[in-house]
C-alpha cells in the first residue's frame, strides 16, 4: 500500500488505498484500490450488494473505513463538503417542505449565499424540465420528479466532484435521458463525476472508465474502450444471402476461422476467429467468398462483461444483514 | 445556524404549535382578565317572594334580615367595589358569617320579600305557586330543628321552581340553613355574635427562624405551588421540544433525507443545529407560558414572590435540563427507525425523568434537606430539583451547592451531548433492528 502524501491540484479527486469495511459478519468492501482523476467520468459497477454504496459512503465520509487510506479532493470529504455534490442511493426529502424552500435550504447548507439562490434554483428547475414546481410541496411530486429535485440538490452549488449513487434507477427513459444529458454537460464543464450503477447500458453510454466490484472486491478497473477490446469475443457475425446450410463449408475454409456457430434460425452464424488472425481480415475474406446480407465484427457489451466477470468471481454478492451497505 | 433556523421555523409555523404554545396561553390570559367582567355581568337578579314556614316565625325573621342586607348593599352600590370584596373577606375571616354570605353573591341584585307561614298550615297551595313560578321558594323548617338538641336526621326543606338558577337556589339554601341556626341560638338566649367570636379559630401566623436568626415569612401554598409551577413549566417545555427532536430525527431518517443532509454538513453540526433549533422552540414556549404566569402574578400584585435572581437561575437550570433531555432524545431518534422502536429505548430515560415530579412535594417541603441536596447533584434530574429548591426555599440555598450543582450538571450536559453526537453519527445511517443499550455504548466508543 503506497501512502498518499501529496495534496496538489494534480492529485486525483478520489483516492482509495486498500480500503476495507466490515459490518458484523459481512465484509462489505475488501482491500479496495481506486483512483478517480480530476475531470474524469468514472462508473462504479457491480451487482446489488456488491459494496458500491458502502464505498461511496466511505468516500463521502458518511461512514469510516476499518482500514486503508482514503482521500477526497486532497483531504477528508468532511473538509470539502461544499465542493462535493452527492446524490445518495436512498432518496429522501422533507415531504411537507416546498421544492424551492428545500433546494434553497440545501444550497445554504452547501455555503451558497442567500442572494440569488432562488433564481439559481428556478434556473435549475427549468434546465431539468421541472418548471412550475418551485412552490409545490415535495410530496405532491411523482417519484421521478422527486429524484430530479434531489439531483438538483446535488449539483446546485456547482461542485468540483459529483458523486451519484444509482442516479438513473427508477427513472423512465425520458427522464433518464434528461439526467444523462445533464451529467454529460457537467462533465464537459470539467467537473469530476463518479457514479455507481448496475445499469450497464447507461454506464457504457456515459463513462470513460469503469470499475467493477463484486463481493466488496475490485474485479475490473479500465477504460470503457479497453474493456470492450479486452473482452471482445474475436468473432464475426454473418448473414449469408443463401443461408448458413448452403455456405457453411465455404466459411469453414476461410483461413483463421476456428469454427462456425449457426444460430437456431439457420440464417445467421458467428465465425470464431483464432488469436493469430485479425477479425477484420476474416471479415474481408468472408465477404469475398460468400455474398452477404449483413456482416460485422461481434461487439461485447458491458452487460456481457459484467455477467461474465461476476460469474467467474463467484456470483452475486450477499445482501448485508444489517448496516449501511 | 441554517439547520437551527429550519428546525425552528418548521416546528413553530405549524397549526398545532401556534395553538398550543402561543394562542392557548394568550387565550388563558384573556379568559383570566375577562372572567370577572363576565361574571359581574352575567348575574340573574333575584326578585320576588320567598315563603318561610316555621313553628314560631323566628327563622322567617332571620331570613328577612339576611335578604334585607343584600338590598342595602345593592342600593349603596357595594356590589361593584373591589374594596367591598376585600372587606367581606376580612370580615369572614373574623367570623362574620353574614359577610361571607354576602361575598358569594356580591354583585347580584337581590330584592326578596319574605312571607311567613306556620309549618302546621296547609302548604299544598303554596307548593303549587312555587311550581308555577309565582314564588321564588318555599322554606319549611320543622319545629324539632329549633330545639336545643335537634335530631340528627332533621333537615330544612327548600322547594324552588324547576327553572330556578343554581346560584339563586344555593343562596336560598345557605341563608335558610344559617337562619335556622340563628333562630335556634336566639331561642337559647345566647348572643350569637359572642358565641361566634368564642368558637372562632385564630389564624396561625407562621414564620421560619432562619440560621441567621431572622424571621422569614411562611406561605405554605406559595411554597408548594410556585416551585412546582416553575418545575412543571420547565419539564413541559424541555420535553415537548425534546420529543419533537426525537420525532423529526426519526422522520428524517425514515424519509432518507438524513443522508442528503450529512453530505452537506457533519453529524455534529446537524445534531447541534437540531438541538439549537428545538431549543429556540422550547424557549419560545417557556416565554409565552412564563409571560402569562408573570402577568397573572402582576395582576394579583404578587410579583415580588419571584425575585429576578430566581428567574436567572431558572433560565440556567432550564438550559442544562433541555440540553440533557434533548441529547438523550436525539441519540434515541437517530438509532431507531420508528416511534414504536423509540418507546423501548426512551422508557428507561422517561422513568428517571419522572423522579422530579415524584419528589416535588418532599423537596418543596424541605428544600435544604438531605434529599434535596443529594438529588441536586444527580444528572439528569439535578436541574429540575434545583428549580424546586431555588424558587421554593425560604432560607437561601448555600452558594456552594448552587455552584456545585451547576458544575456537575454542566459537565454531565457536555458529556451527554458528546455521547449523543457519537451515537447520532452512527445511528442515523443504520437501518434494521433497533440497537440494544450495549450497542449504543459501543457506538459511543467507536472512533
Amino acid at each position: 500500500m503506497n501512502p498518499i502524501i501529496t495534496n496538489s491540484t494534480n492529485e486525483p479527486a478520489v483516492i482509495l488505498r486498500s480500503v476495507a469495511k466490515r459490518f458484523g459478519a459481512v465484509q462489505a468492501v475488501r482491500e479496495l484500490d481506486l483512483e478517480v482523476q480530476r475531470g474524469a467520468l468514472v462508473g462504479l459497477l457491480g451487482p446489488n450488494g456488491a459494496g458500491k454504496s458502502t464505498a461511496i459512503r466511505m468516500i463521502m465520509s458518511l461512514i469510516r473505513q476499518d482500514s486503508g487510506e482514503l482521500r477526497v479532493l486532497g483531504g477528508d470529504a468532511l473538509d470539502a463538503k461544499d465542493r462535493i455534490g452527492y446524490l445518495p442511493e436512498e432518496r429522501g426529502l422533507y415531504r411537507r417542505m416546498r421544492v424551492g424552500e428545500f433546494l434553497i435550504y440545501l444550497g445554504r447548507l452547501k455555503g451558497l449565499p442567500r442572494q440569488g439562490l432562488s433564481a439559481r434554483v428556478e434556473s435549475w428547475l427549468e434546465r431539468i424540465e421541472l418548471p412550475g414546481v418551485f412552490r409545490s410541496r415535495c410530496q405532491e411530486l411523482s417519484k421521478g420528479m422527486q429524484q430530479k429535485v434531489q439531483f438538483i440538490g446535488a449539483v446546485l452549488h456547482e461542485p468540483d466532484l459529483i458523486v451519484l449513487d444509482e442516479p438513473f434507477s427508477g427513472l423512465d427513459p425520458v427522464n433518464a435521458r434528461i439526467l444523462i444529458s445533464t451529467v454529460q454537460d457537467l462533465h464537459r464543464q470539467g467537473r469530476t463525476i463518479f457514479l455507481s450503477t448496475h445499469q450497464m447500458a447507461q454506464a457504457e453510454q456515459l463513462c470513460e472508465r469503469v470499475v467493477l466490484i463484486n463481493r466488496g472486491e475490485k474485479i475490473l478497473d479500465s477504460t470503457t474502450r479497453e474493456v470492450t477490446q479486452r473482452f471482445s469475443p474475436r468473432a464475426v457475425e454473418i448473414e449469408p444471402l443463401a443461408g448458413i446450410q448452403a455456405t457453411r463449408s465455404a466459411l469453414e475454409a476461410i483461413p483463421g476461422i476456428e469454427s462456425v456457430k449457426a444460430a437456431e434460425d439457420g440464417r445467421t452464424a458467428v465465425l470464431l476467429v483464432n488469436e493469430r488472425t485479425d477479425p477484420h481480415a476474416v471479415m474481408s475474406l468472408a465477404l469475398a467468398t460468400v455474398p452477404c446480407r449483413r456482416i460485422e465484427i461481434a461487439r461485447v457489451s458491458l452487460d456481457d462483461v459484467f455477467v461474465r466477470l461476476v460469474t467467474e468471481h463467484g456470483g452475486h454478492a450477499r445482501q448485508p444483514v444489517r448496516g449501511a451497505a | 445556524m441554517t439547520i437551527a433556523i429550519r428546525e425552528f421555523r418548521h416546528t413553530v409555523l405549524t397549526k398545532g404549535f401556534i395553538f398550543g404554545a402561543i394562542l392557548f396561553p394568550l387565550l388563558m390570559f384573556v379568559v383570566i382578565g375577562v372572567m370577572p367582567f363576565l361574571l359581574s355581568n352575567d348575574q340573574v337578579p333575584v326578585r320576588g317572594t320567598v315563603v318561610v314556614a316555621d313553628s314560631d316565625g323566628s327563622v322567617a325573621r332571620a331570613i328577612e334580615i339576611a335578604f334585607a342586607r343584600f338590598q342595602t348593599k345593592t342600593e349603596t352600590g357595594i356590589g361593584s367595589s373591589t374594596a367591598a370584596i376585600n372587606d367581606a373577606l376580612a370580615k369572614s375571616q373574623r367570623g362574620d358569617v353574614a359577610a361571607l354570605d354576602a361575598l358569594s353573591d356580591i354583585t347580584t341584585t337581590v330584592e326578596v320579600t319574605v312571607r311567613r307561614m306556620s309549618i302546621d298550615d296547609d302548604l299544598a297551595g303554596t307548593r303549587d305557586q312555587v311550581q308555577s313560578g309565582e314564588l321564588l321558594a318555599l322554606v319549611e323548617v320543622p319545629a324539632t330543628l329549633l330545639e336545643s338538641d335537634p335530631p340528627a336526621d332533621a333537615d330544612v326543606s327548600l322547594l324552588v321552581p324547576s327553572n330556578s338558577p343554581a346560584k339563586t337556589t344555593a343562596l336560598f339554601a345557605r341563608i335558610a340553613r344559617k337562619a335556622t341556626v340563628v333562630a335556634r341560638v336566639e331561642r337559647t338566649g345566647t348572643d350569637l355574635a359572642k358565641a361566634t367570636a368564642l368558637v372562632r379559630e385564630p389564624q396561625a401566623q407562621t414564620a421560619r427562624l432562619t440560621s441567621t436568626g431572622t424571621k422569614a415569612k411562611e406561605n405554605l401554598e406559595l411554597r408548594f405551588m410556585i416551585p412546582g409551577g416553575f418545575m412543571m413549566l420547565m419539564w413541559i417545555a424541555a420535553f415537548t421540544s425534546a420529543n419533537q427532536l426525537l420525532t423529526t430525527t426519526i422522520e428524517e431518517k425514515s424519509s432518507k433525507v438524513i443522508e442528503v443532509l450529512l453530505s452537506a454538513t457533519s453529524p455534529l453540526e446537524l445534531l447541534a443545529g437540531k438541538i439549537l433549533g428545538q431549543g429556540f422552540v422550547s424557549l419560545l414556549m417557556l416565554s409565552t407560558y412564563g409571560a402569562a404566569g408573570i402577568a397573572g402574578l402582576a395582576f394579583l400584585t404578587m410579583l415580588d414572590i419571584v425575585p429576578l435572581l430566581s428567574l436567572i437561575l431558572f433560565f440556567l437550570w432550564f438550559l442544562l435540563a433541555y440540553f440533557m433531555v434533548a441529547s438523550i432524545m436525539a441519540a434515541v431518534g437517530s438509532a431507531v427507525s420508528d416511534l414504536r422502536e423509540a418507546q423501548s429505548l426512551v422508557q428507561p430515560a422517561m422513568i428517571v425523568m419522572m423522579i422530579p415530579l415524584l419528589l416535588w412535594l418532599p423537596i418543596s417541603e424541605n428544600p435544604t434537606g438531605w434529599l434535596a441536596t443529594i438529588t441536586s447533584f444527580v444528572p439528569p434530574i439535578g436541574p429540575f430539583v434545583m428549580v424546586l429548591r431555588t424558587t421554593g426555599a425560604v432560607e437561601p440555598i448555600p452558594l456552594w451547592q448552587i455552584g456545585l450543582a451547576l458544575a456537575v450538571n454542566g459537565f454531565s450536559t457536555i458529556a451527554l451531548v458528546w455521547i449523543a453526537s457519537r451515537v447520532f453519527r452512527i445511528g442515523v445511517l443504520m437501518q434494521g433492528k433497533p440497537p440494544t443499550p450495549m450497542e449504543l455504548l459501543r457506538w459511543a466508543r467507536t472512533r
